[in-house]
């Protein structure tokens, strides 16, 4: 019967958007319903009327629910705090990828003035930068998960998810296997040319860095619409 | 019976803070004292109990936890602030305003004269 109750009330918040405090006040009724329906039958009652009882106590729960409703459209953001996240956004990813591109230039700049210890600290310098780059995109991504779920609801969320992501990816992934192979020709046509192999590596991490700004431009792009 | 509820329905939020004056407790056993108090009587619907709640909640009378039991579903408790102890000294003092102004006011006279 505490399943008869659970959907009684899982009806009444079926046009409800699942916020956390709709879905707390759910559990909250959820609880203090069965509780009493509990108190009812040990009363005596039997379940049948146990449950119309509880259920009759329910009362007209439509404004409540509306106001939680309008809290949530009160707490969206507004244009100006989407533009400002968005646009912080943007400037995380581009240092990052900026630092991507870079991160090998100490090592280039070193070999070319015949510096000593070339491997001791450009290496070094070229993981701390790549570590860093990293770092700044994970942040980006976690500040932004939060922003979005508190705002959005998980329902909208994977609609979007669903719609946007499939030609998207498609499209992404045909760049994506293009840029690569053209890189590997690259490589080798370079190399075999100049046979300087021992710097021409440097190419695949500049194609990695081109694949980070070609992603930049569709958050970006995707942003924007 | 319903006129009664009319009557009190103005003043739940004084009802609920003064249940919650002593410990915190949840919204069935509030309301289950509630109609202990009123023999049965007179008990809120839930609607208005979690309408009530919020309510306090915003203006800062009351704040919510989940209580941590052991078994079964974890319950909502409630908590009176220092804020509702304020609210709820007015809200008391205004209503032993209006009720001795009332019992005035619907006072025929003939009561006192013995009838």
């Amino acid at each position: 019967m505490e399943d008869k109750i659970r959907r009684y009330i899982d009806d009444l918040f079926l046009e409800t958007a699942p916020t956390k405090k709709a879905v707390e006040l759910k559990e909250e009724m959820i609880q203090n319903l069965s509780d009493k329906y509990n108190d009812l039958t040990a009363e005596g009652k039997t379940p049948e009327a146990a449950y119309n009882i509880t259920i009759a106590g329910i009362g007209d729960i439509s404004a409540l629910l509306a106001e939680l409703e309008k809290d949530m459209t009160n707490k969206e953001p507004t244009i100006h705090e989407m533009e400002a996240s968005r646009q912080k956004s943007a400037l995380l990813t581009a240092i990052a990828v900026m630092m991507y591109i870079l991160c090998a230039l100490p090592i280039i700049i070193m070999s070319m003035a015949g510096f000593r210890y070339t491997s001791e600290i450009g290496v070094p310098i070229l993981f701390l930068m790549i570590a860093g780059a990293t770092g700044l995109l994970v942040y980006n991504s976690m500040i932004k998960n939060k922003y979005r779920s508190s705002s959005d609801t998980m329902v909208e969320d994977f609609r979007e998810w669903q719609s946007d992501d499939k030609d998207r990816k498609a499209l992404r992934k045909a760049i994506s296997s293009a840029l690569w192979s053209i890189t590997v020709a690259l490589y080798l046509i370079i190399s075999f040319v100049t046979f300087a192999w021992y710097i021409t590596w440097i190419i695949f991490i500049i194609a990695a860095a081109i694949e980070s700004l070609i992603n930049v431009f569709y958050t970006v792009k995707k942003g924007k619409r | 019976m319903s006129i009664a509820s009319d009557l009190i329905r103005g003043h739940t939020d004084t009802i609920i803070l003064a249940r919650l004056i002593n410990s915190d407790n949840y919204g069935y056993e509030i309301n289950k004292s509630i109609q202990q108090r009123t023999n049965g009587k007179y008990e809120l619907k839930e609607a208005t109990l979690y309408t009530a709640f919020r309510r306090l909640e915003q203006s800062g009378c009351i704040t919510s936890y989940w209580g941590d039991e052991q078994t079964g579903a974890r319950r909502r408790y409630y908590s009176i602030t220092d804020t509702g102890r304020d609210t709820y000294g007015t809200l008391i003092t205004d209503w032993k305003a209006a009720k001795e102004m009332i019992d005035k006011l619907i006072e025929t006279g003939e009561e006192d004269n013995g009838r």
